[in-house]
């Protein structure tokens, strides 16, 4: 398991230093303009550029700004999500009214929404937030509903026959059971999130890392563009880990001691 | 069930539902050890038994007019040819599927509904793999109400019972099949039952683990005594285990033979003694071949 996990993290350091070399290499060797390209050592300012306060925004204002739209539209999407799936997996009557209007509100990408929802609730938090939400209830809706719909027939039945009421076979099988099935979706939903929050701020904003990427390529400064997108890469990438690691404390029957 | 007060004390203990689920599940006891002292027996009556399923058009038949009484007590095997409606017996004494036609009846009441009166193993253990030992077996005494002080002291005697201390806060999937069957058992058991329903449970074990969970089960039944329905395909399981042995007919099911066990198997029957020495015994061969001659005719017949 150790020699495993060693193995796997020496080749995802030698796939990206590849990619930073390769980086380095094209830029360095004066084939690829800055603007097309920048180099290493220009991102790097950029980076310095905006602790500095790049366009007069502190830095962490851009933390803040995506971190707090992307976390209220998550949360209030785990909120309305993981009940509805839930609900609609378990009651035949609602799955039977509310399918429908779910297969059909699923194919509209998330950022279609975003006039509506600028419409609706305005350029700020509450507007961005509404975006990541309806594109992060999605997975929430769509895991929940899988995760109790394949609960298994024999635990329930086993349950039934040691005297379990509708209540405790919702409450005490059917959702541990689907438990890492619903994990699974709040951790799709998380990518969702944060994907989507990018899009919003490309769109409308004042801070944050979608502002930054928008503004750093209005102004043709591609080394602020860069700087967005590996602080998005790497805080995306953070997050996911960070998730992995509370799930596997959630989860703990998934595990083997042996 | 008056002899569940007499031993060891388990049923003695007051099981009074704080709701409507702990009510129907600790119905048995109530009855039993209330004042008025109603005599309440764990028989099964089989009467005239019809279950049809509705298939794309056609109609299937899985049992029909099926005849069988189990008594108090009683360790009855069923065996027969795939399809022939075993588990569909099974199924309908827990109470999870309905009669077509006809009447299945504990105690003179027609079973209605699943409860922990009426116990399931199964041949997949289904156990909750989110749950340590500890809280599989203590799962149905919980829901239904009993205080966690009486609770603790029993599942301890059960874990013991079944050999698996130091293994109370595994999970499922940490223990080998024989243990997680025997984690099965002792959920089972822990109810106070009065009908144990074993669907093939020994079917996903191997040879070795087979035989030994055939001694064990046989250790456990005997402190409590539960009414058993048995199912399995193996003959020689059957003759070893039961006291009679009901042979089904390929489908629809009906009672093909009955064959009395306890006849051949002595006053202290023969389960009480190791596998490998009864198997070795002629009158244990010659029933064995008996019955494997009835499975097989209804098996070449289907084809």
């Amino acid at each position: 398991m150790g020699r495993q996990q060693l193995q796997r993290t020496f080749y995802g350091l030698v796939s990206i230093g590849g990619i930073i070399a390769l980086w380095v290499y094209l830029t360095g060797s004066g084939r690829v303009t800055p603007i097309i390209l920048p180099p290493p050592a220009d991102v790097l300012e950029g980076a310095i550029d905006i602790y500095r306060g790049y366009l007069s925004v502190p830095w962490y204002e851009h933390f803040r700004a995506s971190l707090v739209v992307m976390l209220t539209g998550y949360f209030s999407a785990i909120a309305v999500g993981v009940p509805i799936g839930v609900a609609i997996a378990w009651w035949r009557p609602l799955e039977v009214v509310l399918s429908p209007l779910l297969a059909v509100l699923r194919p509209i990408p998330p950022p279609a929404w975003i006039p509506l929802a600028i419409l609706w609730f305005g350029i700020g938090l509450a507007g961005k937030a509404f975006i990541v939400f309806v594109a992060a209830v999605v997975p929430c809706i769509m895991n929940s509903y899988l995760a109790i719909k394949e609960t298994p027939q024999e635990l329930l039945v086993s349950a039934r026959t040691l005297g379990a009421s509708q209540r405790t076979l919702l409450f005490e099988v059917a959702l541990p059971s689907g438990l890492p099935a619903i994990m699974t979706g709040l951790r799709i939903a998380l990518g969702t999130s944060w994907a989507t929050i990018v899009a919003a701020e490309l769109v409308v904003s004042l801070a944050g890392f979608g502002f930054l990427i928008m503004n750093g390529y209005r102004n043709l400064e591609s080394q602020i563009v860069m700087v967005g997108m590996i602080a998005v890469a790497v805080i995306g990438f953070l997050m996911n880990w960070a998730f992995l690691l509370i799930e596997r404390r959630l989860v703990p029957w998934r595990e083997t001691d042996d | 069930m008056m002899r569940a007060a007499a031993d060891c004390g388990h049923a003695a203990v007051d099981l009074q539902p704080p709701g409507d689920c702990g009510a129907r599940a600790v119905a048995g006891f109530r009855v039993a050890l209330g004042s008025r002292s109603i005599v309440m027996t764990n028989d099964l009556e089989y009467e005239n038994v019809v279950m049809e399923f509705r298939g794309r058009g056609a109609t299937v038949r899985a049992l029909d007019t099926f005849n069988f009484h189990v008594a108090e007590s009683e360790f009855v095997v069923v065996v027969g040819p795939s399809g022939c409606g075993k588990s569909t017996l099974l199924h309908m004494t827990a109470g999870l599927m309905h009669p077509t036609a006809g009447r299945v009846m504990l105690g003179g009441s027609i079973i209605t509904d699943p409860g922990p009166d009426k116990a399931i193993v199964f041949q997949n253990f289904s156990l909750f793999p989110w749950k340590s030992v500890r809280s599989n077996i203590d799962f149905g005494l919980r829901i239904n109400g009993m205080p966690p002080a009486e609770r603790n002291e029993l599942i301890d005697r059960y874990i013991k019972l079944i050999g698996l201390d130091g293994f109370e806060n595994h999970y499922p999937r940490q223990l080998s099949g024989g243990m997680q069957q025997r984690v099965a058992i002792a959920r089972s058991f822990v109810m106070r039952p009065r009908v144990l329903l074993m669907d093939e449970p020994f079917a996903a074990l191997d040879a070795q683990n087979r035989q030994l969970m055939q001694e064990e089960l046989v250790r456990i039944w005997s402190a409590q005594r539960p009414t058993v329905m048995f199912i399995t395909h193996s003959v020689e399981e059957a003759v070893f285990l039961a006291d009679r042995i009901v042979v089904i007919s390929r489908r629809p099911g009906r009672v093909k033979k009955v064959l009395d066990v306890t006849a051949v198997a002595g006053a202290s029957h023969w389960r009480m003694d190791p596998f490998e020495d009864v198997i070795r015994r002629p009158d244990f061969q010659e029933l064995r071949a008996e019955i494997w001659g009835l499975v097989k005719s209804e098996i070449q017949l289907r084809s």
